[in-house]
């Protein structure tokens, strides 16, 4: 149909027939290229909710409601103009007259069409199948109906062993139910792993707690003795339960397709051409209700693919651009199945003539199989139980189809960043697609950097897994061309903190000397000395992922200045002492001993920026008396010696002003508390406002939070000090629990993929794709991080522990604070060193102070008067990153 | 030969600083292991601030520095030059441990350590 119509009435009719992940994608699809312009769109689905993540639905669980999971809402498609009609169920299509029809009875006319109407969980035709308590899993839904039910069951079983039904299975279990898993075949997920490898599976899980009964065929459901239910079995024997779940495969939706006649498969799945084109003209059906040359893609990336061709084809009818073409997709997997790294690639079952090398190591509990062609050259398959860290290269090994030079096994020993091993169309970072020659290709330019290598190229600018080798790749490129290679964060490592982060986590490395041995220059190993760089950077990446005591012994020697004594060095070397003051609010009797405290101790005391009260002038030695003290009087450190959680800063809020919309005091208190303790590339300041007059200045903190009437909205990348910056809106109007973990998500995001000593908004502007991109990982999850991330901010909350309080409970960290070897033959004591003014007393002033530091040699020196309250050596391409601020508190 | 006994070779913390009092003066100790042990002048050339024992030990250009943790100067070990200020440098002292004691000599010298 010509497409190109003007008025508003006269726009042609666009339906999409399903509100899943993939309908919702090809919605977004079609904003994006502001198609929802040129149509009158309209969506139908079944389901009450508009569209949800899918993949995550057991997320559900965690908090016991779909809100982290929504992807879509009623409002903001009706603001694009697209009505959204959900709880409409289309029953009938006429191809004839393009018209559907809902079981409501209304009609709806189209002049395209098309069908997103998913799957639907197959359910065995068991006898007893509908007795109660006998669910599937597959919608919200579904998983409101399994809460419901596990109430009153103790335990459960979950029909099918497959991927679903294993995840059915973890969910049965954080349930508390005594959870079996029955499956037909003699193995665990038949589908992707041979024998072995579901063997392995079987045990780990086992070992979790969950039976596993393998060969077993379900003959009929009766009512059981001391259970709901009683399974009877093909052997025989039987199970009893009180709640089933079937999770026995998934059948396409297509009848309406069946209806009209619209070609289908033997075994269902709406037939589609290169264009996802069904049969019927102007009839398009995309993920997992289609069928594409016999297969069908029970994964969302084919799906969201999908969903873009169609879309292409439809825009080149209104517009004349040429249509892209689906050309199938590869379905290796890897994933967590409670707890078990388990990966397929290709045909992961093998086959037939087919050569293998197969490592069994029950030690370890690791099982790894590679497929190969008769001749042994070419990989075809692999499966990976236990550990799947090599699952990157062999994917990449498989699908770049190239002969494998070295004994197949070596594929299973490679070093893990030794880029080496890569073909030039090897693709390096998954994320943007990024080959190893495109990397080459840049180097070769004169692209020396990693920083310089993500802006041209965007490898490492997604999750940042591929930084390390990246970074191999520019050396050796640099190399090759005889060239000194661009060091990395100084002279004793190759690698940018993203990649250093990387690796500390993949190898689990959390101590310096394994750090530098592994990974320094050869000459920074043999010595393993490191620098004041790489240290306290290294200090600040094991607390990021491990959150351990910053001095226990292994890491006391790395830390910078303030963190080294857990104060903040002033000039004349002294520290200054911040208690925390969530939120800044504070009692009237707290207020008093923090007084009486700084009295006695003859403290300076000012009050900050960040609405608490900083105590200058302590000896190093009187640090664990002061803290003594605080602590008993109910405070705990204020982390304003590390680069973490500084302060929430909150105005007075609803519960006093007049004007507030919400508790912004309530919020900055809990958000200080559950991230106090962070520790970042660089230090991360909130603020929370109870209205939109502001008063507590959110936007320009790396974290602002802002009261709504509905909510809360969300601000990212402010900054106060020399180089100011406004916050970016990142989402609006959300509850408590989706706004806690949206910023769980980005702030662990940003420990793993900043630079060092970058600021929030420093950071925030130099990721590829900017705001845009950070939604999209953060809210979107396009890198199916999020739940790594929220498990990683767990850690760090449920680790947390206040430093001095760790310190004045183990004399053996206390030494620490004595500055003497031998303090009995110190001389009388200076009395010159300072002066009283104001009623207060202050340093006398010594020579120096930041403004007099003379820069040599060393690249260039700046002042981050918050940092350490010095300058600090940094490397010319960090210098735009470092700021002093204003808020400081030195 | 002043050499002084100033405490137990056992109290001073390992790939650390720690400072001393030597006939009034306060004096820097860096135990590293196998890699030796020195002894410097306490106080930070830059500020007049007695705090260099509280430094980072650098392996940088072949030699091992200290940063001072005010303004991340980096002196030399083994000859007390600063990078960054030609014109700045620590005093050096002999320091070495026998029989379990630490051993400081307040005879200054210039550069070589003799350990
Ligand atoms: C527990 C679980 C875990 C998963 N994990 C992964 C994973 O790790 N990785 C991965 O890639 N994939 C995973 N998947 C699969 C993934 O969720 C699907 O591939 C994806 O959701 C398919 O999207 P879709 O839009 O095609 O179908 P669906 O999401 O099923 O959406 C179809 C929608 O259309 C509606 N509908 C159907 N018929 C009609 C009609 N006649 N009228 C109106 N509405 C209709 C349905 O109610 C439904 O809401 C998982 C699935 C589940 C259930
Ligand atoms: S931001 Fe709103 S709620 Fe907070 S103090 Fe100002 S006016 Fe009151």
């Amino acid at each position: 149909m010509g497409c190109i119509k003007t008025g508003l009435d006269l726009k042609p009719k666009l339906l999409v027939i399903g509100n899943g992940m993939v309908g919702h994608h090809f919605i977004e699809q079609l904003c994006d290229q502001g198609m929802n312009e040129q149509f009158e769109v309209e969506v139908f689905g079944c389901e009450k909710l508009p569209a949800y993540d899918r993949v995550q639905l057991s997320k559900y669980f965690e908090t016991g409601s779909p809100d982290a999971l929504m992807l879509a809402s009623v409002d903001e498609y009706a603001k694009r103009g697209i009505r959204l009609h959900l709880g409409k169920e289309i029953v009938r299509l006429d191809t004839e007259n393009r018209t559907v029809y809902s079981s409501d009875d209304e009609i709806w006319s189209y002049d395209k069409l098309v069908l997103a109407t998913g799957s639907y969980p197959f359910v065995p035709p068991i006898q007893g199948k509908d007795r109660p308590q006998c669910l599937v899993y597959r919608t919200i839904d579904d998983l409101e109906q399994i809460s419901r039910a596990a109430l009153s069951a103790n335990s459960g079983v979950v029909i099918g062993g497959g991927l679903l039904g294993l995840e059915a299975a973890n969910a049965l279990l954080t349930l508390g139910l005594d959870t079996h898993v029955v499956e037909f075949a003699p193995q665990l997920m038949p589908v992707q792993l041979n024998d072995k490898a579901g063997e392995l599976l079987c045990e780990k899980i086992q070992a979790l707690g969950v039976s596993v009964h393998t060969s077993r065929a379900t003959t009929a459901i009766v009512a059981g003795e001391h259970a709901r239910h009683r399974m009877m079995f093909n052997d025989n024997t039987f199970l009893e339960t009180d709640l089933i779940v079937f999770s026995a495969g998934i059948r396409p939706q297509d009848t309406l397709a069946r209806q009209n006649c619209i070609e289908v498969g033997e075994r269902g799945g709406i037939a589609v051409d290169d264009h996802s084109l069904t049969s019927a003209p102007d009839v398009y059906a995309i993920g997992e209700c289609a069928l594409w040359e016999q297969r069908i893609f029970g994964l969302v990336a084919p799906g969201y693919q999908m969903a873009r061709v169609a879309l292409s084809h439809i825009a080149a009818g209104v517009s004349g651009s040429a249509a892209t073409q689906f050309k199938g997709a590869d379905m290796s997997t890897k994933l967590k199945l409670l707890g078990v790294d388990v990966a397929s690639i290709g045909e992961s079952r093998g086959f037939e003539n087919a050569q293998y090398v197969e490592v069994s190591d029950n030690q370890s509990g690791t099982y790894k199989k590679l497929w190969l062609d008769e001749t042994g050259q070419y990989l075809k398959g692999a499966v990976l139980v236990g550990d799947a860290s090599d699952y990157s290269l062999l994917l990449n090994q498989y699908l770049s189809g190239e002969k494998i030079e070295t004994p197949a096994i070596s594929l299973l020993q490679q070093d893990s960043d030794a880029p080496m091993a890569f073909n030039d169309d090897a693709i390096i970072c998954s994320c943007h697609q990024v080959t190893k020659a495109d990397i080459v290709e840049r180097v070769v330019a004169g692209d020396h950097s990693l920083a310089a290598i993500k802006d041209c190229t965007k490898a490492a600018s997604g999750c940042g897994g591929c930084g390390a080798l990246v970074q191999e790749i520019i050396s050796q490129t640099m190399e090759a061309q005889g060239l000194e290679t661009q060091k990395g964060i100084c002279s004793h490592f190759e690698h940018d903190r993203q990649a250093l982060f990387h690796l500390c986590q993949v190898d689990n490395i959390s101590n310096f000397t394994s750090l530098i041995g592994k990974h320094g220059t050869v000459d920074a190993a043999k010595r393993g000395l490191g620098c004041d760089i790489c240290k306290p950077l290294a200090a600040s990446i094991f607390s990021s992922l491990e959150n351990e005591y910053v001095l226990a012994v292994e890491h006391a020697n790395l830390q910078d200045s303030n963190d080294a004594y857990l104060g903040n060095l002033q000039k004349d070397g002294s520290y200054s002492v911040v208690p925390r003051i969530a939120g800044g609010e504070i009692t009237p009797d707290k207020l008093i001993a923090l007084g009486e405290i700084a009295k006695r101790h003859d403290l300076y005391t000012k009050i900050t920026g960040g609405q608490r009260i900083d105590l200058f002038g302590a000896a190093l030695s009187e640090l664990p008396t002061i803290w003594q003290a605080l602590i008993e009087q109910g405070f705990e450190t204020g982390h304003a010696y590390g680069k973490s959680l500084r302060t929430v800063k909150s105005c007075v809020g609803s519960t006093w002003c007049r004007y507030g919309v919400q508790d912004s005091v309530g919020m900055a208190i809990e958000l200080e508390n559950r991230y106090k303790g962070l520790r970042a590339p660089h230090k991360i300041k909130f603020a929370v406002s109870g209205c939109t007059r502001e008063c507590a200045e959110a936007q320009s903190k790396d974290i602002g939070v802002i009261a709504t009437d509905k909510g809360w909205n969300l601000y990212v990348g402010g900054n106060g000090g020399m180089r100011p910056r406004h916050g970016d809106l990142f989402a609006t109007d959300l509850s408590t629990s989706v706004l806690m973990q949206y910023i769980d998500r980005i702030l662990i995001f940003y420990t793993r993929t900043a630079s060092r000593l970058q600021r929030t908004s420093v950071w925030l502007e130099s990721l590829e794709g900017g705001l845009d991109y950070l939604k999209s990982v953060i809210i979107d999850d396009n890198l199916g991080l999020a739940a790594e991330l929220e498990i990683q901010m767990q850690k760090v909350i449920s680790t947390y522990q206040c430093e001095w309080k760790t310190s004045l409970e183990s004399p053996e960290f206390l030494t620490r604070f004595s500055e003497f070897v031998n303090p009995v033959q110190e001389p009388n004591a200076d009395v010159e060193q300072y002066r009283y003014s104001r009623g207060q007393r202050f340093p006398v002033d010594a020579k120096g102070g930041a403004g007099t530091i003379s820069v040599k040699n060393i690249d260039l020196c700046t002042v981050d008067n918050d940092l350490d309250g010095l300058a600090t050596r940094v490397s010319s391409a960090e210098l735009f990153e470092v700021s002093a601020q204003k808020e400081c508190e030195v | 030969m002043n050499w002084l006994a100033i405490c137990e070779e056992s109290a001073l913390p390992v790939f650390g600083g720690i400072a001393a009092w030597v006939e009034g003066k306060a004096v820097a100790i860096f135990n590293l292991g196998e890699q030796g042990i020195f002894a410097m002048d306490n106080t930070d050339p830059a500020t007049g601030v007695g705090v260099l024992s509280r430094g980072l030990i650098c392996d940088l250009q072949g030699d091992i520095f200290v940063a001072s943790p005010l303004h991340k100067q980096h002196y030399s070990l083994t000859n007390g030059q600063c990078i960054e200020d030609e014109s700045l440098s620590v005093e050096l002292y002999r320091i070495k441990c026998e029989q379990g004691k630490v051993l400081i000599n307040t005879a200054i010298v210039g550069g070589i350590n003799d350990e």
